[in-house]
């Protein structure tokens, strides 16, 4: 009983909080004392060797990706690079390798995001609903999620070897065809596509799986007493509840795809010739086989600003969403 | 006894009034300082790097480290040097060993590679010419290496820069159990109108791809279609076809009629090929001939050897071995040079001139568990094919026999790998489109075009005359030495 009384109290003089510190309550001025600029000076101390980390392992090799991308810098020609303008990105815009890559960055991130949230909700609905089990579900459904992508990557180039892989034999024991998987140029982007479902689309259901956990259940018991099917409460109150939370999920997802690299390094080396050569792929191959700095520069350049260009759409999507939901 | 540990004896609170959050910080500030310290001081310098003796040898990592392993106690005892193999990846060796040269790592002492790195690594200054350490240990080449493998390879501008560790060349493997076969042969020259025997032609090697190709469990040929070597088997054909690098005023002749025949007939050879033909490497074409599934292959000449080590092969005495078609292709190879940035370039010297000693090479050549060829003339005789290194088994006679055989008709016939500056990047770009053409993604004639743009561009930014007077240069050294170009 005195504790209630208590949290009553303190709950009431949280309320007053604003309006003390806003208007009836005048605060007197703080003189700056030496000992604080001790303790400002101190802190910068503190945090040096941090600041001098992040200029060396960022800043600084952000302004020099900068510079080299309108440089005719090439490791292997000795000869000195120099200002070229926008050659480079000239360069880039009428190579036919670059719009192959990001052709494929663009069918890699559809297939990925497109596949992911369906099946990564549709999980995240079924694990909401069971009564028990749900942790120990959770987790081991965040196996894949947890194994190093170039771990996976490797168990998939065994699990989809054409003579001796353990599908293809299973397919032979059915008598089905059996194909030859990544070697395809038809199957080895959906091959890809399939492995970063394995592994990422957990993660999906985790993020799904939290958000539906967040969400007060006094409206969904309401919309069940007011009679809405299962269907009415997904599509009307769990999907527009869920905006922000989707949205930080398709960001985060297309981003990592966007940038994927391990998984095609281990699996196909960007082929079958170049069909599975992403962007990513596509840079690493100029920069560190060709060695040419430059042009590699000029890429990663170009794929810095339409990242942030898309992170920065998406995030206003994600607010823009949110804000409608509360409005509703 | 300080003044500090008495105090701390009269009266022990002085230990808890000492330990304020300031000095807790400091000291730990103070102790991951010390710490990352003396870790960075023990990484960056650890202890044996620096050992008197000691050579880093760099190499693709696997079989090609044992014959330095199998040798390891002989080269302690003879000149006191210990080595330590760092194994680089196959496919993937040339941007490593850029990446740490350029930087100017002595992390090896002494590199092996193929020649076609050589053009860069000498223009680069990432080597030490080694004509001056020949007095350390005399590396005995005079008339014993065979002339392919000798001054156009080891040499540049008249300079030693490596010595040989491995002769390589493309050749034919095919089932003799098959193609002796009297049934087999009444039927195939029913079809073809001519005896089956190992092809001198590409139109008789497709041929006979045909007609052993009966799915599921037998297939006509396969070979390394894989990204990473692919062109070594289109230039194998080109060069059949009469093609050349490139003209003698540096125009791309990649993208020539025969160049465009070649590449047409590889994507063809597809459909006599196993089902994953795209997955095929050096291990897997290996594999596909041991396991006896397909009837011939084009691979690297060192798998006669493993067809006859029963621990790993399903077809024992049932390889056969002919040179290439028209023309016989040397891709690869390994050289051994010392990096201009060896802390160790004396011992690393001697432990390649050790490497490649007439008596040494002869004891690794033909082991089934390295993948080194012959490279001299002392060699290349069928007795020595007999013997692993241990003085074990090798090959039979009989098959030591057409197996040497088959590598002097194949150096008749030899077809030198681009080794010129910017040659890694040129074989990379024409193994991009060969790879693309061979997906179906483009067709040969687009692809090769598409190569020819590239070549031009690297032509253009190594510098036309430079690349001309070094093409001329290369194409001179190997005319010298007796090949048809």
């Amino acid at each position: 009983m005195r504790g209630r009384t208590a949290r009553r109290e303190i709950a009431g003089a949280v309320r007053l909080l604003p309006a003390m510190t806003s208007a009836s309550v005048s605060v007197p001025a703080v003189q700056p004392r030496r000992r604080g600029d001790t303790g400002r000076s101190f802190g910068w101390l503190m945090i040096a060797p941090c600041l001098a980390m992040l200029a060396a392992n960022s800043i600084f090799p952000l302004i020099y990706a900068v510079t080299v991308a309108f440089e005719s810098y090439q490791v292997l020609i000795p000869v000195p690079h120099r200002f070229i303008g926008l050659r480079n990105f000239e360069r880039i815009f009428s190579d036919p390798l670059f719009w192959s890559s990001l052709g494929v960055t663009a069918w890699f991130i559809a297939g990925v995001v497109l596949l992911q949230f369906p099946v990564g909700f549709g999980l995240a609905l079924l694990l909401n609903r069971l009564r028990r089990y749900q942790e120990m579900l959770a987790t081991l459904l965040l196996i894949p999620t947890i194994i190093s992508t170039s771990v996976a990557a490797f168990q998939w180039v065994q699990l989809f070897n054409y003579q001796f892989g353990p599908i293809n034999y299973l397919l032979g024991l059915l008598h089905l065809p059996q194909p030859t998987w990544t070697a395809d140029p038809a199957l080895a982007l959906p091959c890809l596509i399939f492995v970063d479902l394995w592994q990422w689309t957990p993660f999906m259901t985790l993020l799904m799986f939290a958000g539906l956990r967040s969400l007060p259940s006094s409206i969904i018991d309401a919309a069940r007493v007011d009679g809405s099917t299962a269907w009415q409460v997904v599509w009307r109150i769990y999907l527009p509840l869920l905006r922000p939370v989707i949205g930080i999920a398709l960001i985060l997802r297309i981003l990592m795809a966007f940038k994927l690299f391990d998984i095609i390094y281990v699996l196909t080396s960007g082929g079958p010739g170049t069909v599975t050569e992403n962007l990513a792929f596509f840079t690493y191959v100029q920069g560190f086989r060709y060695f040419n700095m430059g042009y590699a520069a000029a890429l990663s350049l170009l794929q810095l600003i339409a990242v942030a260009v898309l992170a920065k759409l998406l995030i206003r999507l994600t607010r823009r969403a949110s804000a409608a939901t509360a409005k509703e | 006894m300080s003044g500090k540990s008495s105090d701390i004896q009269r009266n022990p609170g002085a230990v808890s009034s000492g330990l304020s959050r300031r000095n807790v910080l400091r000291g730990g500030a103070g102790l991951t300082l010390g710490l990352t310290g003396a870790s960075l001081v023990g990484g960056l310098f650890p202890e044996e790097a620096w050992a008197a003796g000691l050579v880093n040898i760099e190499v693709d990592a696997g079989q090609n480290e044992n014959p330095f392993r199998w040798n390891t106690d002989a080269m302690k005892s003879k000149f006191g040097a210990d080595i330590k193999m760092i194994g680089l990846p196959f496919v993937g060796q040339y941007e490593k060993l850029v990446s740490e040269l350029t930087a100017r790592s002595a992390a090896y002492d002494l590199l092996v590679f193929p020649p076609y790195f050589l053009g860069d690594f000498v223009a680069l200054g990432f080597l030490k010419e080694l004509d001056p350490y020949f007095g350390l240990l005399d590396p005995q080449i005079g008339d014993d290496y065979i002339p392919v493998y000798k001054d156009p390879v080891i040499k540049r501008d008249g300079k030693t820069y490596a010595l040989m560790y491995d002769g390589d060349m493309l050749q034919v493997a095919y089932r003799k159990d098959l193609f002796d076969d009297p049934s087999e042969q009444k039927n195939f020259k029913a079809k073809y109108g001519w005896d089956l025997a190992p092809a001198k032609t590409w139109d008789q090697f497709m041929q006979i791809s045909e007609f052993f190709t009966r799915p599921p469990n037998l297939y006509g040929t396969a070979f390394y279609a894989a990204r990473g070597f692919c062109y070594a088997w289109f230039v194998n054909i080109f060069a059949g076809m009469g093609g050349r690098w490139f003209s003698d005023d540096m125009k791309p002749g990649i993208n020539s009629e025969a160049g465009v025949k070649a590449l047409e007939m590889l994507v063809k050879m597809k459909d006599y090929a196993v089902p994953n033909i795209l997955q095929v490497d050096y291990p897997a074409l290996n594999e596909v001939f041991l396991n006896g599934s397909t009837a011939m292959v084009i691979q690297w000449n060192d798998l006669a050897l493993k067809v006859a080590n029963p621990k790993m092969s399903n077809v024992v005495g049932k390889g056969g071995y002919a040179a290439c078609p028209v023309r016989t292709y040397l891709p690869y190879s390994r050289v051994m040079a010392v990096s201009a940035f060896a802390k160790n370039p004396e011992d690393a010297y001697r432990v390649a001139a050790y490497m490649q000693l007439p008596d040494v090479t002869i004891t690794y050549v033909y082991d089934s568990n390295c993948g080194q060829d012959p490279y001299r003339w002392s060699s290349l005789k069928p007795e020595a094919a007999m013997k692993d290194h241990t003085g074990g088994p090798s090959l039979d006679a009989t098959d030591a026999k057409i197996y040497v055989d088959a590598i002097r008709e194949g150096l008749k016939a030899g077809y030198p790998e681009l080794a010129i500056p910017g040659a890694p990047r040129y074989l990379d770009i024409l193994d991009l489109y060969v790879s693309q053409a061979l997906a179906g993604s483009l067709k040969p004639k687009d692809a090769l075009d598409a190569t020819a743009r590239e070549w031009a561009s690297i032509t253009e930014a190594e510098d036309p005359d430079r690349q001309k007077a070094a093409y001329a240069a290369w194409v001179k050294s190997f005319k010298d030495v007796g090949v048809s170009y």
